[in-house]
C-alpha cells in the first residue's frame, strides 16, 4: 500500500505536521482493519466523530493557550479544582456540535455551562450512576464525544482504568474525570479560583453592599503528560 | 337546517320546544320551529327577531357545538346502519341498500331510524331517493322517493332551491340559481330541460354540477367512514404476572405485536397508554408520552419499567401500587403519527447520525439504571439558578416548567454558579445575632459571619438582598414560601490556609431561613 503525501507549500509547525499524519494514520489503519473490526493495534481516535477540527477535542479559548498541545480525542484527563473548567469543556464541545454526558455530578449548576455557551440539547446528566459510574462511563462512550465522569472520591484500579482509557481512544470520546484519580491519564488539569471581580469595585476591595459578582478568575494549571502527545506518535 | 339551533338549546338545557335563534353577525342563521312559527326566519336581523318572538332565547353560532352535539346522533345511527356520511353537524347520509334488504323495506328501515335518533335525543326526517342530492331534499319533504322518479320529485321545485344546501352546492351557486331565476327559469324541472351543452357553453362549470343534479342523473354515492383499525395489543396472563422478570417477558412480547399491527397501519406511536388488570378486577393505567415515535425496544422498555414501578410499589405496600397480580396487559396507542418519521433514509444519513449515535448510547444507560437516571437539561423560566434549568427524563418531551422567552424581572444576571446546593446556614451580624430580611426587603442587620455545615467564616463582601417579587398573589404558595431574596457572599479564606483564595457564595432566604443556593467557582 502506498500514501502518498502532499507537501505544502507553507511551512507547517511540528504539531500540524503530527496532526496531519495521525489522520492520515488513522485513514489507513481504518482501511486496513475494517469498519466494526478489532481495536487497531495503535490507538487512533476513530473517525468517525468528525467535526471541523478532525481529531482535536474542542476546548474553550481559555485552555487553547495553557495547553502546550491541543488535546486530542479519546484521552482521559482528570480535572481538579474549580467546577468551571468541566463546564467550559463541555459548553466548548457541545457548542461545536458533539454530545456529551455529565456523570455522578447531581449539584452542577448546568446554567452556568448555558452562559458559557454550552448547547443544552446535546446534553445529557446521569446524577446517579449507580454503584458503578465508570461501567456508565464506558457505555456512554459508545456515542458521545465527552463524557464528564465524578467520580465521588473513589479510585479505579488500574487494570479497570486501563481498559477503559484503551476504550475511549478506540471510540474517540474524550473521559474527563473528576473527583477522583485515573491511574495513566494523558493529561492532569488544575484550576482554582483566584479571584472574584465585583462591578463597580474597581481595582480595589469591593464595598459591602455594593455591586454583585461580575467575573470569576481561574489560574489554570496543566501537568503531566499533556506535551508527550506529539513524542508518542512516532513511536 | 335547525341543527345549530337545536344543538345550542342541548347545551342550554332548554326544552326542544322552547323558541331559540342562532345569529351569526347579528343575522339569523337557523331558528328552532317555535321560533320558526312565531315568524322569526333566517337572515332576520337579531332585534327583528327578538321582536317578532320576544322570548326568544339568542345564541351565537358556534361549529364546535353542533358537531360535538352531533356525534351522539351519528352513534346512534352507527348502530342501526353502520357507515354513515356525516355532510354537515345536522345532516347524515347513508346507503339504504343493506339496511333495506336487512329491515325488509325501506318504510321499515327509516322507522328505525328515526327511532334510533329519537333515542339519542333528537328529532329527524328521512328522505330517500336514487342520487345523494336529490335524498337530500326529499329529506327536507320527509318523502320516499320511488326508485327512477327522481328528475320528477325534483321538477316542482323552485330553482332558489338549487343554493338551498350548502354542503352541496359550490360558492357561487347563489349567483347561478338567481341568475336563472332572472332568465325566467322558475322552477328545477326547467332547469331541467335545458341542453347540457347549452348550459355547459353558456354557464360555470358548477352549473354542469346543478344541471347533472337537477336531471337525477347519477352522482357520488354516501362513502361512510371506516371505523378507525383496531391497534391494541391486549395479552391474558396466564398465570396471573407477580414478579418483574416475568412482566419484562410479557411486554417484550406485548411491544412486538403492538408493532406489528402498528406497521401494518403505517404509523408509529409517540403516545403509549398501558392498561393493567389485576386479579382482584382493578384496573391501572398511564400514558407514556414521548418526544418521538416509538421504538420496539423502546416500547418494551417502557412496559418494563412500568410493570416494574408498579410491582415494587406493591411489594413495599405503597398506596399507588397494583393491588394484585396481574392478569390482563393491554397496550392502546393514544396519539399515532405517520410512520414516515421511523423510517432510515436508504442512502448515506439523514444528517442525525451523531445524535442517533449518542442517543442510542444514552438510551442503553437508560435502560441499565432506569428510566428517571438519564435527565436532559431544558432552559426554562425562572429567577434563581436552579429554577432556571428543567430536567426531563430521557425520551420523554422536552417540555420547560415555565415559559423562558417571558420577562422574568429580578432574575439574577450572569454569571451563574457552578455549583449548586440547598444546604441551610445561618448569616450572623456583629453581635452574633441572626440577620433577618426585613418585610421592607432589607437586612435587619449587617451581615458579618456566615455559619453553616462547612462553610464558615467572616464575609469580606456583601451584596443584596435582592428581594425575589413572585407568587405573593397565589396565596397557597406565598403562604409556605413567605419573602424570599437572594444575597451574594465572599467568603474570608480561613487563617493559615493560603493556597485557597475567597470564596463567592450565592445565599437565598426563604420562609426566615437561609440556603446556601450554589458556589461560585
Amino acid at each position: 500500500m502506498t500514501v502518498v503525501m502532499r507537501v505544502d507549500e507553507h511551512p507547517l509547525n511540528r504539531a500540524e505536521q503530527v496532526e496531519r499524519l495521525r489522520r492520515k494514520m488513522a485513514e489507513v489503519s481504518g482501511r486496513a482493519s475494517g469498519a466494526g473490526g478489532s481495536a487497531p493495534r495503535r490507538p487512533m481516535p476513530s473517525s468517525a466523530s468528525s467535526s471541523s477540527s478532525g481529531n482535536l477535542l474542542p476546548l474553550p479559548e481559555s485552555l487553547t493557550d495553557l495547553l502546550p498541545a491541543p488535546l486530542p480525542r479519546g484521552v482521559v484527563a482528570v480535572l481538579s479544582g474549580a467546577r468551571s473548567l468541566p463546564l467550559s469543556m463541555v459548553a466548548a464541545v457541545t457548542a461545536a456540535g458533539g454530545h456529551a454526558a455529565i456523570v455522578g455530578q447531581p449539584d452542577v449548576g448546568l446554567l452556568a455551562a448555558v452562559e458559557m455557551g454550552a448547547d443544552l440539547t446535546r446534553l445529557a446528566l446521569i446524577p446517579d450512576p449507580g454503584a458503578d459510574p465508570v461501567e456508565v462511563a464506558a457505555v456512554l462512550m459508545d456515542g458521545l464525544d465527552l463524557v464528564v465522569l465524578g467520580l465521588g472520591g473513589r479510585s479505579v484500579a488500574p487494570t479497570r482504568a486501563r481498559a477503559v482509557t484503551a476504550r475511549a481512544r478506540q471510540k474517540g470520546c474524550t473521559l474527563l474525570v473528576t473527583d477522583g484519580d485515573w491511574h495513566g491519564a494523558s493529561a492532569r488539569l488544575e484550576s482554582r479560583v483566584c479571584g472574584y471581580e465585583v462591578t463597580g469595585a474597581g481595582a480595589g476591595a469591593p464595598t459591602p453592599g455594593c455591586g454583585r459578582i461580575s467575573r470569576v478568575r481561574l489560574a489554570t494549571r496543566a501537568m503531566g503528560r499533556a506535551g508527550g502527545h506529539a513524542r508518542v506518535v512516532g513511536g | 337546517m335547525d341543527w345549530p339551533a337545536v344543538a345550542a338549546a342541548a347545551a342550554a338545557g332548554l326544552p326542544a320546544t322552547d323558541p331559540v335563534v342562532v345569529t351569526l353577525a347579528n343575522r339569523v342563521v337557523a331558528c328552532s320551529a317555535s321560533a320558526r312559527s312565531a315568524g322569526v326566519r333566517r337572515g332576520l336581523r337579531r332585534r327583528e327577531a327578538q321582536a317578532r318572538c320576544p322570548h326568544v332565547h339568542v345564541v351565537a353560532a358556534d361549529p364546535g357545538r353542533d358537531a360535538r352535539h352531533f356525534e351522539g346522533v351519528t352513534a346512534a345511527v352507527d348502530e342501526v346502519v353502520p357507515r354513515a356520511e356525516v355532510l354537515r353537524p345536522g345532516l347524515l347520509v347513508l346507503s339504504v341498500r343493506g339496511a333495506a334488504r336487512y329491515f325488509g323495506s325501506e318504510q321499515a328501515a327509516s322507522e328505525r331510524l328515526v327511532d334510533a335518533v329519537a333515542a339519542a335525543g333528537a328529532e329527524c326526517q328521512v328522505g330517500i331517493a336514487d342520487q345523494l342530492p336529490t335524498a337530500v331534499f326529499a329529506a327536507r319533504a320527509g318523502r320516499i322517493v320511488e326508485p327512477g322518479g327522481d328528475a320528477t320529485f325534483l321538477a316542482d321545485l323552485s330553482i332558489r332551491q338549487l343554493a338551498a344546501e350548502p354542503s352541496l352546492a359550490a360558492p357561487g351557486r347563489d349567483e347561478l340559481a338567481d341568475l336563472l331565476w332572472r332568465m325566467g327559469i322558475r322552477s328545477i324541472g326547467q332547469f331541467a330541460a335545458l341542453s347540457r351543452s347549452d348550459v355547459a357553453s353558456r354557464f360555470g362549470a358548477d352549473a354542469i354540477t346543478a344541471h347533472r343534479f337537477a336531471r337525477g342523473e347519477s352522482t357520488r354515492g354516501p362513502s361512510g367512514r371506516e371505523s378507525p383499525p383496531d391497534l391494541d395489543a391486549v395479552m391474558d396472563c396466564d398465570p396471573p404476572v407477580d414478579r418483574v422478570d416475568a412482566a419484562a417477558f410479557a411486554g417484550r412480547s406485548l411491544a412486538g405485536e403492538l408493532h406489528r399491527s402498528l406497521e401494518a397501519a403505517g404509523v408509529g406511536c409517540t403516545r403509549l397508554a398501558i392498561h393493567a388488570i389485576t386479579a382482584n378486577g382493578e384496573e391501572m393505567q398511564r400514558v407514556w408520552r414521548c418526544a418521538e415515535p416509538l421504538t420496539e425496544d423502546a416500547t418494551a422498555d417502557r412496559v418494563r419499567w412500568q410493570l416494574d414501578g408498579w410491582l415494587n410499589r406493591r411489594r413495599e405496600g405503597r398506596p399507588a401500587g397494583l393491588p394484585g397480580p396481574i392478569i390482563t396487559l393491554r397496550l392502546h396507542p393514544v396519539e399515532v403519527v405517520s410512520a414516515a418519521a421511523l423510517q432510515l433514509p436508504l442512502w448515506g444519513s439523514s444528517g442525525d447520525d451523531d445524535r442517533l449515535r449518542a442517543r442510542r448510547a444514552l438510551v442503553r444507560v437508560q435502560g441499565l439504571l432506569g428510566p428517571e437516571s438519564v435527565q436532559v437539561p431544558v432552559l426554562s423560566g425562572g429567577r434563581g439558578p436552579a429554577e432556571r434549568i428543567t430536567f426531563t427524563p430521557l425520551g420523554d418531551e422536552p417540555v420547560p416548567r415555565s415559559d423562558p422567552s417571558q420577562p422574568w424581572p429580578g432574575q439574577l444576571p450572569e454569571p451563574s454558579p457552578t455549583v449548586l446546593l440547598d444546604d441551610p446556614v445561618e448569616l450572623l451580624d456583629a453581635s452574633g445575632n441572626p440577620v433577618r430580611v426585613t418585610s421592607r426587603g432589607m437586612f435587619s442587620a449587617d451581615p458579618v459571619r456566615l455559619a453553616g455545615d462547612g462553610r464558615s467564616g467572616r464575609l469580606r463582601w456583601w451584596a443584596g438582598p435582592w428581594s425575589v417579587d413572585e407568587r405573593w398573589w397565589d396565596p397557597q404558595r406565598a403562604g409556605k414560601a413567605g419573602r424570599t431574596a437572594r444575597v451574594q457572599v465572599l467568603l474570608e479564606h480561613p487563617a493559615g490556609r493560603d493556597e485557597v483564595g475567597d470564596q463567592a457564595l450565592l445565599l437565598c432566604y426563604r420562609q426566615r431561613q437561609w440556603y446556601l443556593e450554589g458556589a461560585y467557582e
